[in-house]
């Protein structure tokens, strides 16, 4: 992807929260896509046609992450009522909700198989849940964390989370060993690289950080973007090539990867907050 | 559909898909049986022509066996019973296979098969079969050894194929070979004798053999007469099947002479002695005996399957019960000269060994390969590159003996360069002959002042690692283990000797005021001795005050240079000691400042490094108001971080089997809680000693420096796991560590700010006092947990017993040498844990006061590099025994700060952590690895400790709240670049998402 090719003009608006949309997602073949805002619903879109398929609502809160299965059967969600709610997508109706976070619940993810949920919260923990038996209580929690848990990415083996106290910590089962890589700076969202060799920590110090995950090297630091205060997502594009990254002025930035340089950046929101 | 169809001609008949012609196979069988029309294909049951019901169980897709699933019948089953009277005797029942058999069997038993008529039966085929049921009827008329059917392989065809037959119809004659034709009339004769007497024999089994294989019950004298006389001659071209018959007394394919094959050759020589002298012999059993001993008897014999292997034995099965052939293999191709040429040689070469022969033409040419020529300048000896290099120094003639110079300094100097060089080779010779060259100190190494005292000291120091090395040859400790004593090491740090503790030193115990008064000597002669050649002529922080600013230089120089602290350098002997040491805490914060701004400028980016040290900077020792550098904290924190660290965490079996990963800790007892050993907490203390308490105290005097130094970091890098998963220390009364660790650097600052040490004897006996209660409060703790008390969490903490010195006891002797800068780096401030940091509850507010307050608390920071000099000459060598590797890239310039920094800050997380994963220990207590003393803790419940750990924390928190901010930006956060962003983070905690 090029330059050019990057997005840059919007394609369509989803209007129908009421409040603020704290995240959006794509499912996993990228036809539809959820969000999730402080109405306390989930929501599911059809963005290519701008069209509202369903309200998935149960949240007692605000409903701060949500994410899909591979088979797009089913739903995660988490958010400030503490509890992560598992959906059956199609009937829209919870399948399971899973208590015992001590705060507000930040990030969720599945597993691979989607027979784990994994969710980051404000009380300093990693927690997996087991979606297949019927017991509601965590399989495991990682409490490592030194602070609020922000974000929580998972591989095939591995746990990886983002904390506020500044360090990417990388859990792997396999060896059974925690890799913890301290930014020095609180860290906001954590992203993977899609060849999985790399994470992007985006840090309150309006840095994003590229970090070698093997070495736990410091590859790259993209800066340019206004982050402080709010948790702005950051991703890099499917080839790698890029780093996208919000901006709390609402608007959206592109960096090179290689050089860090900022290639494109528009307004794609009127302002954050 | 049907108008597709319209438009196509079919020519032919359709082939029909095999399911419908199955289908309608099976509807017209149902239809022939007229019961089926209705039922589905499961409730349809298979009969046989009579009607019964056949296909049992599975087969009709239920198990229905036997009469319903029993052995019985309708009438009921009765076992056979065994009834005899007088009147009515029970016969004797002679069971045959025909009261076993199905009538189907049966009829398939005696069934009549076609077969190939003997006419045409090439093979023998027909034949054989014809003659293994003839052989089975004889069978069942008489009684046989070998019970049951005659096997396939002992049968022969009687009757010849055709090609026999047609052969011997062209005047072939049996064992001949097919082109032979000329058979002398003796050989037909004996032919024909044998063949009469094979005839007569075989009519016994009703088998004939044909002469082309030996039968088995054939003549003895086969054995040895066929192949010596008769078939030797025909059968040149066809090769002869001796069966042999088993005439032994030995197991079923033992051949005792398989391992000395001259016996067998004797035997048959005696035994065709025997038969010339016209009788048999039995074959003696001594004999016999004798050859199986020869032999090798079959391994695995002899040792029971219960016996442990050895080492030797580990091969017994490998061979196996390989039997091998005891066909003799002469006799394949035996020739009458041969035969001849070998009684010959039983008879004439008596002194050959039998078996053997002497050969006639020795074809086999032994091929020789000349071992590889070695060269004439070949030294049988490996050379090892490096510093064993020394050892072949040895040979060097020793250089004379020099009287020392009269400086002790220099001497003590050569003394330790040579020492060093001598254990680490030449290069670092060189290495430190390049740096120093503009110091006149080091003179001597490019042969100037004590060059020839420093070669005579260098060769003695080869001389005695040599020594040590043949030492350690005989399996004696490493020589640098074993050499290296108090003395030694001071030397080669560059202490001075200290006059009062010297011979203390020596001693382990040292009396707790001389150990006070050494670690002050220690802290005050310890330097840094890196160069820091060019001091930035802009850099004069002081230039209003041209006396300070000497002092500043001269403290600058003996900051950087390294080495010996000159006592009496500081000019200021005016002053009192408090200005001296608010002095002090000035330069540090200049040269600090003066450092970073060199740093900022090697690296390009700053635009006017010193612009703030000629402006803004204040260096006063109250309230230190100062300009803020962001970009050299930027630059601070870029070399810092990322870090990555890596601890043990152990998944739990279902994250395991829910991700599909094997479990790393399977089989793995989940591990019990550690038992901390006094000396671990002894040792690791401030890593662990933590709390909320000490906040209080630190805001109180908060001029509190972080004397953090490579040394703790060594130690905790040789200590390596095991801090790593320590644990068990927050229940510890925080007071007694706070009195016992944290007084070092308190009362170094104490003493810099305010007053002095003059309360000597009153520390003495608070240290004695805290180690009194220390190791009661251990056995209090041990006793409680024994009991399965917990023990009362921290008490609260009063400040004014901060300054108590260390008395502590060494407890093995790598400690003792480290001990003196543990004292030092055990210091309190450090416990800025992460227990207390509760994430919820800061405001914004917090972070600005967070802001605020950290100011002052940074010129503080600066103070902590009195023990850099230490710290920095420690982890030197230490790098040198590659234990410590900070900062391998080795800007000289920059190294001080960068190990400063790193670790400092890696301290500073580790305590965080290490308090953090204790908690996640005692709260989860699994994730550590195996651990040796736990016994005791054995017989606390988990659900026990997790509960109290969990109120622990908990109310940790709740108290925590209280000192939150200051928690955070206590002075001795080392890393006060980031505080403002922490600052910040707090906020982001509360992230907002409207």
């Amino acid at each position: 992807m090029s330059v050019k090719e990057l997005p840059r003009k919007e394609a369509n608006v989803l209007n129908g929260h009421e409040g603020a949309v704290l995240a959006a997602r794509f499912n996993s073949d990228g036809n539809y896509c959820l969000s999730c805002g402080k109405d306390r619903t989930i929501r599911l879109w059809n963005p290519h046609r701008g069209i509202h398929i369903k309200t998935y609502k149960a949240h007692g809160r605000e409903v701060r992450d949500v994410h899909v299965t591979p088979d797009n059967s089913k739903l995660c969600s988490c958010g400030g009522d503490r509890q992560i709610f598992f959906w059956d997508v199609s009937t829209g109706r919870v399948i399971r909700k899973f208590r015992g976070h001590d705060g507000e619940v930040n990030a969720v993810k599945f597993n691979e198989y989607a027979s784990v949920v994994v969710s980051a919260g404000y009380d300093r923990s990693l927690r997996a849940w087991d979606c297949r038996s019927h017991s509601t209580e965590p399989i495991q929690i990682i409490d490592s964390f030194l602070d609020t848990v922000m974000s929580v990415c998972l591989t095939k083996t591995e746990i990886i989370g983002g904390s506020v106290d500044g360090t990417v910590r990388t859990f792997d089962i396999r060896i059974g060993r925690e890799i913890s890589d301290d930014l020095g700076q609180p860290v906001n969202c954590i992203s993977m690289s899609n060849d999985g060799n790399c994470i992007l920590a985006s840090c309150l110090d309006s840095t994003l950080r590229l970090l070698d995950r093997s070495t736990g090297e410091l590859l790259q630091e993209y800066k340019g973007h206004t982050c402080k205060s709010y948790k702005m997502d950051c991703c890099l594009t499917n080839n790698d090539a890029h780093v996208i990254g919000g901006s709390e002025d609402g608007s959206i930035f592109f960096w090179d990867l290689v050089d860090a340089s900022v290639v494109s950046k528009f307004r794609a929101h009127s302002s954050v907050g | 559909m049907d108008s597709d169809e319209e438009d196509y001609v079919f020519f032919g008949k359709p082939i029909e898909r095999e399911e419908e012609i199955t289908n309608r196979r099976k509807k017209a069988a149902a239809e022939a049986s007229g019961n089926l029309r209705s039922l589905p294909p499961w409730k349809q049951e298979v009969r046989d022509e009579e009607g019964r019901r056949r296909f049992h169980g599975a087969f009709t897709g239920g198990f229905s066996a036997g009469y319903f699933n029993t052995v019985g019948t309708k009438e009921g089953w009765a076992p056979q019973s065994f009834t005899s009277s007088r009147k009515n005797r029970a016969e004797v029942k002679q069971q045959s296979i025909f009261n076993f058999l199905d009538e189907d069997e049966k009829t398939e038993l005696e069934s009549q098969n076609l077969g190939t008529s003997s006419q045409f039966d090439t093979f023998g085929f027909t034949a054989a079969e014809y003659a293994r049921k003839q052989a089975n009827k004889e069978q069942k008329q008489r009684p046989s050894a070998i019970p049951g059917p005659v096997p396939d392989e002992l049968i022969l065809p009687a009757s010849e194929s055709i090609g026999v037959k047609l052969l011997l119809k062209m005047g072939w004659r049996r064992g001949r070979a097919i082109k032979d034709l000329h058979a002398s009339s003796l050989y037909d004769a004996r032919r024909e004798a044998r063949k009469a007497f094979l005839a007569f024999a075989s009519e016994d089994t009703k088998a004939s053999h044909p002469t082309d294989f030996e039968p088995v019950e054939g003549e003895p004298e086969n054995f040895l007469a066929q192949p010596a006389d008769d078939d030797a001659q025909s059968s040149q071209s066809l090769p002869v099947f001796v069966i042999n018959p088993k005439q032994d007394l030995h197991g079923l394919g033992y051949d005792p002479f398989k391992h000395a094959p001259e016996f067998r050759e004797k035997k048959r020589s005696r035994l065709s002695n025997d038969k010339q002298h016209g009788y048999r012999k039995a074959i003696s059993i001594k004999d016999s005996l004798f050859g199986s001993k020869s032999g090798k008897a079959a391994s695995g014999f002899g040792i029971g399957a219960l016996e442990e292997f050895d080492a030797e034995d580990e091969d017994i099965y490998a061979a196996g019960y390989d039997f091998e052939e005891t066909v003799i293999e002469e006799d394949e191709e035996p020739s009458r000269l041969s035969v001849e040429s070998k009684k010959k040689a039983v008879r004439k070469d008596q002194g050959v060994l039998r078996g053997f022969k002497v050969a006639t033409v020795s074809d086999y040419q032994l091929e020789r390969f000349d071992p590889p020529i070695i060269p004439k300048d070949f030294v049988p000896h490996h050379k090892f590159p490096g510093p064993l290099e020394t050892l072949k120094k040895l040979d060097v003639p020793s250089p004379p003996e020099v009287p020392p110079p009269d400086d002790n300094n220099l001497k003590l100097l050569i003394e330790g360069v040579a020492t060093l060089v001598a254990r680490c080779g030449k290069l670092f010779e060189d290495l430190s002959r390049k740096k120093n060259q503009s110091n006149p100190l080091f003179s001597f190494l490019s042969g100037g002042n004590g060059h020839d005292y420093y070669d005579r000291k260098l060769w003695e120091e080869h001389q005695k690692r040599g020594d040590q090395a043949k030492l350690s040859l005989d399996g004696k400790l490493s020589p640098s283990v074993q050499k290296m004593t108090a003395e030694n090491r001071g030397k080669l740090l560059g202490e001075k000797p200290l006059e009062r503790s010297s011979r203390e030193t020596t001693s382990s115990s040292v009396a707790s005021g001389d150990f006070v008064q050494l670690q002050f000597n220690l802290s005050d002669t310890f330097k840094k001795p890196e160069s820091f050649n060019e001091l930035p002529e802009v850099a004069k922080p002081f230039k209003d005050d041209p006396a300070k600013q000497e002092r500043f230089e001269q403290f600058l120089k003996e900051k950087y240079e390294g080495g010996l602290r000159s006592m009496g350098s500081s000019a200021a002997s005016n002053m009192s000691e408090a200005a001296r040491a608010h002095e002090r805490l000035d330069f540090e914060a200049a040269a600090e400042a003066i450092e970073k701004g060199k740093r900022g400028k090697e690296s390009l980016i700053s635009e006017q490094p010193f612009d703030f040290l000629a402006t803004g900077m204040q260096f006063t020792s109250g309230v230190q108001e100062q300009v803020k550098d962001t970009h050299a904290e930027n630059l601070m924190t870029k070399k810092m971080y990322p870090r990555r660290e890596e601890f043990q965490w152990r998944p739990l079996p279902v994250l395991c089997k829910r991700f599909d990963l094997i479990d790393p800790f399977m089989g793995k007892p989940p591990p019990a809680p550690r038992m901390r050993s006094k000396i671990d907490s002894l040792l690791f203390m401030p890593d662990y000693v933590k709390g909320a308490k000490l906040e209080e105290d630190l805001v109180t005097n908060r001029d509190v420096p972080v004397a953090q130094t490579d040394a703790q970091k060594t130690i905790e890098d040789v200590a390596g796991k095991e801090i790593e998963v320590a644990a068990e220390n927050v229940e510890r009364p925080v007071d007694l560590y706070k009195a016992i660790f944290s007084d070092d650097s308190d009362e170094d600052v104490e003493d810099i700010n305010t007053k002095k040490v003059e309360d000597q004897e009153k520390k003495i006996e608070v240290a004695t006092t805290t180690l009194n209660r220390l190791i009661a409060g251990d056995f209090l703790e041990s006793l409680g947990k024994e009991l399965g008390l917990e023990v009362p969490p921290d008490m609260p903490y009063s400040t004014n017993n901060v300054s108590t010195p260390t008395q502590k006891e060494t407890p093995n002797g790598e400690n003792a040498i480290l001990s003196p800068l543990e004292g030092r780096t055990f210091c309190a401030p450090k416990s800025v844990s992460g227990t207390s940091l509760n994430p919820g509850q800061e405001t914004a507010q917090d972070g600005e006061l967070a802001k605020n307050e950290s100011i002052p608390g940074r010129s503080v920071r600066y103070s902590s590099k009195y023990p850099d000099g230490l710290s920095e000459n420690i982890s030197g060598k230490v790098n040198m025994e590659k234990i410590a590797q900070e900062d391998k890239k080795g800007k000289s310039s920059s190294r001080h700060q960068r190990n400063w920094s790193s670790s400092s800050s890696s301290e500073d997380e580790r305590s965080r952590k290490q308090s953090r994963r204790h908690r996640y220990r005692s709260s989860d207590s699994y994730s550590d690895s195996a651990s040796d003393h736990h016994d005791r803790y054995r017989s606390r419940s988990k659900g026990r400790r997790k509960k109290s750990s969990r109120e622990k924390s908990s109310s940790s928190r709740k108290h925590s709240k209280h000192h939150k901010h200051r928690n955070r930006d206590s002075p001795s956060r080392s890393h006060q670049v980031s505080e403002r962003e922490h600052s910040e983070a707090r906020k982001e905690k509360r992230i907002r998402r409207d």
